[in-house]
């Protein structure tokens, strides 16, 4: 090293430059992308305040009425029994709601954890979705709205389609998709729920007449927490967790959820679910079989 | 193969960690799976990632390099391990996609790259690994030996 010639002392300084250079380079994008993530979590974090804020609510007011409600039927006169059918009925909603919302909190935590692993059995898809839409029947007789299930199967057992998938999954994915219809839905109109299945790619939409989505806030709805009317006086209860629950849930089955919606003129969320097999290159997911070859490594 | 072990099959964006002996496996393309194991309490667990950073905007799930395995060493401390005593294997990490010369996204160099990164953060030494190529892998993890057998998958074209 002690002997360089001029030329090679060049060549030296002008590879290390260039390393230097390289570095500053690589430093400059890492430290954006750190500002980056750091302006996430601020944002994530004052997100979570607020949905705890939103979740307090909608676990509270919820027991409130339903501990009023039937507080109420307690000291009503036996001839008054007109009374108390109101009232059940409203037990009965928010108790509902209090349930799904409670699902799908602990959903979300499940998924949270790393502990959701798909549960695959055959589902009867069409019973499936009727139990589902018959869930949310005393909500949508409410508000008038008529759910129009469309079902484009033709074959399968006495014209049920027994799938393979998760049915608890995709149940609670059905409500989410149907209880947001419900939500952002105008009084007296109506949802359309269409299935077919193509290839072994089941595909269901489930079409709105109501507020719409802009553009610009279909791409930010599925983000966990999000709601597009946060504000105080917003009229729609909810935690904002919903979408990304769906989405995550879609993940685990492999399947994919895809917006069409125009503002002021209703959405269309359409999902698409393949058929589940229970073979994972070669070995199965729950089988008792474990193949050792000769020729597996051992670290 | 004495012992009857007890089966898990790990999906990806979940993670695993038992006190009892299981044997856990898994498929890997350009995911990455990281295995830890406690040598002292001879327990482990294994988690499966799809990619290297949490968005910020999904769930927080173990589907992301940083959050899978901060939660996998959580779990493990939680069972009453000592930080001191784990180490690591890591595996996966190809890259699969056709065509993605050094333009593309990189997820599996990426995914291992966030392994790495964490796990000297955290301190737990990477003992053994098999990362990269352009083949998909599957593991068997012992989570009582801290064994793990792997195999390298032939790729099919579809």
């Amino acid at each position: 090293m002690s002997n360089l010639s001029d030329r090679q002392l060049l060549k030296e300084l002008k590879i290390r430059l260039e390393a230097s250079k390289k570095a500053r380079e690589e430093l400059q994008t890492l430290s954006k992308e750190y500002q980056e993530v750091s302006g996430k979590l601020s944002e994530s974090e004052a997100l979570k305040s607020h949905f705890i804020s939103n979740i307090s609510n909608e676990i509270v007011n919820p027991f409130t009425s339903i501990l009023g409600l039937s507080k109420a039927i307690l000291s009503v006169e036996k001839n008054d029994w007109k009374k108390v059918v109101s009232m059940v009925a409203l037990i009965h909603s928010e108790a509902f709601n209090l349930d799904f919302q409670l699902k799908n909190i602990f959903v979300a935590a499940k998924i949270e954890a790393g502990e959701i692993a798909p549960n695959i059995t055959k589902v009867n898809i069409r019973s499936l979705i009727q139990n589902v839409i018959d869930s949310f029947n005393i909500v949508s007789r409410k508000m008038g709205i008529i759910i129009d299930l469309q079902y484009n199967v033709e074959y399968g057992f006495g014209k049920n389609l027994y799938f393979k998938s998760d049915s608890e999954k995709l149940k609670l994915i059905l409500s989410n998709l149907i209880n947001n219809a419900l939500k952002y839905s105008y009084k007296d109109s109506k949802i359309i729920i269409k299935v077919s299945i193509e290839d072994d790619i089941l595909q269901i939409a489930v079409q709105d007449f109501g507020t719409g989505i802009s553009e610009k806030n279909q791409k930010i709805i599925f983000e966990r927490f999000k709601r597009l009317d946060s504000g105080i006086n917003s009229i729609n209860r909810g935690h904002g967790l919903g979408l990304s629950i769906t989405k995550a849930l879609l993940d685990v089955l492999d399947g994919d959820i895809t917006i069409d919606s125009k503002k002021g003129e209703g959405s269309t969320f359409s999902i698409s679910l393949p058929e589940a097999k229970n073979m994972i290159e070669g070995f199965s997911g729950e089988g008792n079989d474990i193949f050792f070859d000769d020729d597996d490594e051992i670290f | 193969m004495n012992k009857n072990y007890l089966q898990y099959f790990l999906y990806p964006s979940s993670l695993f960690v038992s006190k009892e002996p299981y044997v856990v496996k898994t498929i890997l393309g350009s995911c990455v799976a990281i295995c830890i194991w406690d040598k002292r309490l001879k327990v482990g667990g294994m988690n499966h990632y799809m990619l290297p950073t949490w968005n910020g905007n999904d769930l927080a799930s173990p589907k992301y390099g940083n959050i899978a395995i901060n939660k996998l060493v959580e779990k493990l401390l939680a069972m009453g391990s000592r930080k001191e005593d784990l180490v690591a294997k890591m595996f996966g990490g190809g890259d699969m996609l056709e065509g993605s010369n050094g333009s593309g996204y990189m997820i599996g160099e990426r995914n291992i790259r966030m392994a790495r990164l964490v796990l000297e953060e955290k301190g737990i030494p990477v003992v053994a690994s098999s990362t990269g190529g352009k083949r998909g892998r599957k593991i068997l993890f012992f989570t009582d030996t801290g064994e793990v057998r792997h195999k390298f998958l032939e790729k099919k074209v579809y």
